[in-house]
């Protein structure tokens, strides 16, 4: 079974993207509503794979992502931003940090797990 | 016997949705309140222009995962309108106010 944690600020979409991984696929899921909870949670829990939101207050996605990339705990842990800016210069910005890729939000809670699952090679 | 998990999916998306209409509600209510205080020419401070677009961009994000993907293509739109330099001209406030009122009706109806 796949490990996933959720990193995002906003509720709604934090408990549709779990229902939808747990309901349709079957993951683990773990959430955090902080960047700083997802670093914590992040290297104690050892997802398989982190769904990051970019716009956080405090620590946003991208910052988040650093840390990550900085620990060596988690450094190896693939993350895919999600974001509700559709415009090329931002999804580019966002990809350019290294992330494995980009999702847009609003996601289609029955087909988000195919969709990660694509991205990480887990077909 | 087909799949259970789009049925069970669709049952919780449908708990959920009413778990967080308020907070929806909350979001469109600070929106259509900014649209009302440019049409009433007070205008916005940058922290009411700020909470505005944040809104706008959650809602954005969140109505066409229930479902609602007009919505989202409407609260992208009053999130451009709000962030940035703020176009307060007749037209873009009133498409503001316009965009607010289809999206309160697209809520309540779901």
């Amino acid at each position: 079974m796949h490990r996933i944690l959720i990193i995002d600020d906003e509720d709604d979409i934090r408990e549709v993207a779990a229902l939808s991984l747990e309901t349709v696929a079957g993951w683990e899921v773990m959430v955090a509503s902080s960047g700083a909870q997802g670093l914590a949670r992040a290297a104690t829990y050892q997802p398989d794979a982190i769904l990051l939101d970019v716009m956080m207050p405090g620590m946003d996605g991208p910052a988040t992502f650093r840390e990550l990339q900085k620990n060596p705990a988690t450094a190896h842990i693939p993350v895919m931003l999600l974001t509700a800016k559709v415009q090329a210069t931002d999804r580019s910005r966002f990809a350019d940090l290294g992330v494995k890729a980009v999702l847009v939000k609003p996601f289609d809670p029955m087909a988000l797990s195919q969709q990660v699952a694509e991205i990480l090679g887990w077909n | 016997m087909g799949d259970p998990a789009p049925s069970q999916l669709s049952e919780a998306m449908n708990r959920l949705w009413q778990k967080f209409l308020p907070q929806m509600e909350q979001r469109l209510a600070t929106l259509q309140d900014a649209a009302a205080r440019l049409a009433s020419g007070a205008g916005l401070s940058e922290e009411e222009q700020a909470a505005a677009a944040g809104e706008a961009h959650k809602l954005a994000g969140v109505l066409g995962t229930f479902g609602l993907t007009e919505g989202t293509e409407l609260a992208r739109e009053a999130e451009l309108l709000c962030e940035g330099r703020l176009d307060t001209s007749p037209d873009a406030v009133t498409r503001l106010a316009a965009i607010g009122e289809k999206l309160k009706a697209m809520v309540e109806s779901r």
